[in-house]
């Protein structure tokens, strides 16, 4: 049987989702016998090729990260989504509830640790938007938050995609935090 | 309450008419989601998780609003409903904050519970992000609107439960926010600290910084025990981690006895790194130095020989009866001195005897009545005591009284202290003059034909001497009107309790306990056998000290030679440290460094309340329980074992038994 191509990306987050995937220990080793990761920050291959799985982790804050959102919904016949950043904008949100100067000026300025305090501007610089959860740019198909969600909960909604259901964490297993 | 008769989800229930649909669906094990309902409280419908279907209502009702009827026909789990609930919660998620990952309260929490249980792992609608308020200013809570759901259980349990009424909701629409008094912070607002919004809170919009990241729920150990602080005895549920305090809940918020006060639930959480944890003797340059314990017992049996039948013991009644019956048989056996008493005996020898006056009562203390008679009131008359500051939960007791029956509240106290923000007629005597006051308010009472009893002792009328109502007024400096209302009100009053404290007792005159005691008598004020009188006490075994008669004979006269302070952990008074100049060989047991300790020539360690265990006795008489939350520190002993080691050294048998 062929295996099932999956494509990962993040977009506005801290990785934590995907060291969790990483977590997963030695069922990553039986995951790789059924699923081909074709792009992934792991494997540092960006560029999508039509795949059955997109997974996100982290929430939409910039034009890139829309992007990147809908590049890989073109892609993908399902998408899921890790994290609370994805699934609900998540802690990045924090900063929604100032203006973006306020932010960068924030960043920047006053707990600096660049040797000159200026905002860096340049025109490949996406600028900072209102963060959004992923299903607020593209569609969503399936959830797994957490913050991280922890690997149990992750090998959980892989096995399910891979048995042919869609997966709704149990509430056992679904955790926020 | 005539029995109904539902249907809820296909099955037949029974309930009582005046039950809402949600409390039959709990009396029968049904499970209804539920947000802002909290037992006890009234229900107000705020946050519709409790929606359920009823044949021929047009849209789903929340069923803790709902009055049940006979016949009525529900459905709690139907698909809809269950859609429309997870829609609520949603849409609740979408209001303000509430990302859990920086939440205190996380995994102690109602709301993330039931999005657990609801699966919701995505919101389908635009958050709105407010920015809002957090007010950290108070040292001991802090509000952060952010994470607030407007539920409405801080307020409600603010107003019904601690009758307090600081919180209540500010501006309008969905500007609206749970408010102190007109918007203070709540440092500053009339907050009493009880804490019971803490605990009453579903989210983390309201916490204190003395349960900040020390464990939740789930991680600690949960022992219910009683509060060490003062006579009421209100139940603990003391939550520890890992040998710590955790936090401090009440059991039984919502019942009279339930909430507790500052003390209770936060002040017992702090920890003093001022812990005695070593025994210390003065050495020849008069320095306390650390010791082993044999080397202090030796010092105690030096200093008893030269002491020698001028030796007392003073223990406080924070400690349990088993150590105090030990302590007892201690100074009278051990030591052979009948010098005893408990740090608070002056005031029991004050009030056993004005009752004694009264009715050389053989009933003792007996004579007063349970403190839920209290909210039955419809009268409170205060006299010499500050209730919301000696003991809160009176003070709440009292103010629900007030604010939800009706109660009138007198208050005899020249300060304007008490309650200045529910007492309906003040009664400010002049120093001195209170015993004419309450004589005369008794003779005012009879001649207005209010007087209940019918046959007045004839000593009793003797002893109110002559009054006019001129002089009444010159005496106590009072209005003649204010004077005649106040023996109107209680006169007239069915259910009229007294209370009163320390400030009346410090005018160290028994004949005003008598007064007062008369008071009630004359004007019926009793339930069963007991009068509607009670006496706040000050510790939490204050009444089991004078029970075992350790407050009998007292050492007021005379200064003794030597003194074995028994003082636990109990707060030191100004009046106790200069009591105890002039003593010559003072050994000290306590759990804490003080100027007391300071002054010791022995000071031994003691244990603190969560460590210790035994019975106490509440105000009103009844037994409780103090139970061991923590394992004591390592190398410390028990307060007993050094009273025993004490005897041994002195070729004596001392044991508990």
């Amino acid at each position: 049987m062929a295996k099932v191509k999956v494509a990962t990306t993040w977009l506005d987050c801290c990785s934590g989702c995907h060291m969790s995937f990483l977590d997963l220990d030695e069922a990553l080793i039986s995951l790789a016998d059924v699923i081909e990761i074709t792009a992934s920050p792991i494997t540092d291959i960006k560029e999508f090729s039509p795949v059955d799985v997109g997974i996100i982790e982290g929430a939409v804050g910039n034009a890139h990260d829309e992007e990147v959102a809908k590049k890989l919904r073109a892609n993908c016949k399902i998408l899921m989504v890790w994290g609370d950043c994805a699934c609900f904008g998540g802690i990045c949100t924090m900063r929604n509830l100032f203006t973006r100067e306020e932010v960068l000026r924030r960043y920047y300025s006053t707990e600096s640790t660049t040797k000159d305090s200026n905002i860096p501007s340049s025109e490949d610089l996406p600028p900072l938007r209102e963060v959004k959860p992923v299903n607020q740019v593209v569609k969503v198909d399936c959830y797994v938050p957490g913050c991280p969600p922890s690997s149990k909960a992750i090998h959980y909604a892989l096995a399910e995609l891979l048995e042919g259901r869609i997966p709704i964490l149990p509430s056992e297993i679904m955790r926020f935090d | 309450m005539s029995e109904i008769t539902l249907t809820i989800n296909d099955k037949q229930v029974k309930g009582k008419q005046g039950d809402t649909v949600l409390e039959i669906c709990q009396a029968n094990g049904i499970d209804v989601p539920t947000l802002c309902h909290l037992e006890g409280l009234s229900d107000v419908g705020a946050c519709r998780m409790c929606v359920v279907e009823i044949e021929k209502e047009r849209r789903p009702v929340p069923a803790c609003t709902y009055p049940a009827r006979d016949g009525l026909v529900v459905k709690t789990d139907t698909e809809q409903v269950e859609k429309y609930r997870r829609q609520i919660l949603e849409l609740i998620f979408t209001e303000r904050n509430h990302f859990c990952m920086f939440c205190e309260q996380s995994g102690d929490c109602d709301l993330q519970k039931l999005a657990y249980r609801y699966q919701m792992d995505n919101v389908r609608y635009p958050y709105t992000f407010p920015s809002l308020p957090v007010d950290s200013l108070s040292d001991y809570l802090v509000i952060d609107h952010n994470r607030c759901v407007l539920c409405g259980r801080c307020i409600r349990v603010c107003s019904e439960i601690a009758a307090s009424h600081t919180l209540d909701f500010a501006r309008r629409g969905w500007r609206t926010l749970v408010g102190a008094d007109l918007e203070q912070p709540l440092g500053e607002s009339s907050c009493v600290l009880c804490g019971a919004c803490v605990q009453a809170c579903p989210t983390g919009a309201i916490f204190s910084k003395l349960n900040l990241y020390k464990g939740k729920t789930e991680e600690c150990q949960q022992i219910t025990t009683v509060c060490p602080a003062c006579g009421v005895g209100c139940e603990l549920n003391v939550m520890t981690k890992d040998n710590n305090l955790v936090r401090i809940e009440a059991p039984r918020l919502t019942e009279p006895r339930g909430p507790l006060c500052l003390i209770g639930r936060f002040e017992l959480l702090r920890q003093s790194s001022t812990e005695v944890i070593s025994p210390l003797v003065r050495d020849k340059q008069g320095k306390l130095e650390e010791c082993s314990l044999d080397k202090a017992v030796q010092a105690i049996t030096d200093g008893l020989g030269s002491a020698k039948g001028e030796f007392a013991g003073i223990v406080s009644p924070r400690v349990p009866n088993e150590t105090l019956s030990l302590f007892y048989k201690f100074i009278r056996k051990t030591i052979g001195s009948d010098w005893i008493d408990s740090t608070d005996g002056g005031s029991y020898r004050i009030i056993s005897e004005g009752i004694r006056q009264f009715q050389n009562n053989v009933k003792g203390l007996n004579i007063e009545c349970p403190i839920e008679e209290i909210l039955e009131a419809d009268c409170i008359l205060i006299a010499g005591a500050n209730p919301e500051k000696t003991n809160p939960i009176i003070g709440s007791l009292v103010r629900r009284a007030v604010s939800q029956r009706k109660a009138k509240l007198i208050v005899i106290d020249p300060s304007g202290d008490v309650f200045p923000l529910w007492t309906n007629l003040w009664l400010k005597p002049r120093a001195g003059s209170e015993g004419v006051l309450l004589n005369g308010l008794s003779n005012i009472i009879i001649d207005k034909g209010l007087a209940k009893q019918e046959k007045i002792p004839a000593e009793f009328l003797s002893s109110l001497g002559q009054y006019k109502m001129g002089e009444l007024n010159r005496a106590t400096g009072i209005e003649v009107e204010r004077l005649e209302l106040a023996a109107e009100v209680y006169g007239q009053a069915k259910r009229g309790v007294i209370i009163y404290g320390e400030d009346l007792l410090e005018r160290k005159d028994p004949s005003l306990v008598t007064s007062l005691l008369y008071l009630a008598e004359l004007t019926g004020n009793r339930v069963k056998d007991r009068l509607r009188v009670i006496s706040l006490k000050r510790y939490a075994n204050s009444r089991g000290a004078w029970e075992l008669g350790l407050a009998v004979k007292g050492i007021e006269r005379d200064k003794p030679k030597g003194l074995y302070l028994l003082l636990a952990d109990e707060p030191v008074e100004e009046e106790l440290l200069n009591w105890l100049e002039g003593i010559d060989f003072l050994v000290v047991q306590a759990s804490y460094h003080s100027p007391v300790t300071s002054r010791a020539d022995v000071v031994l360690p003691s244990l603190i309340w969560a460590e210790r265990e035994g019975k106490y006795v509440t105000m009103d008489g009844r037994s409780v329980r103090l139970k061991q939350v923590l394992k004591p520190r390592d190398g410390m002993y028990q307060d007993e074992e050094i009273l025993i080691q004490i005897a041994k050294k002195l070729g004596r048998r001392l044991s508990l038994s």
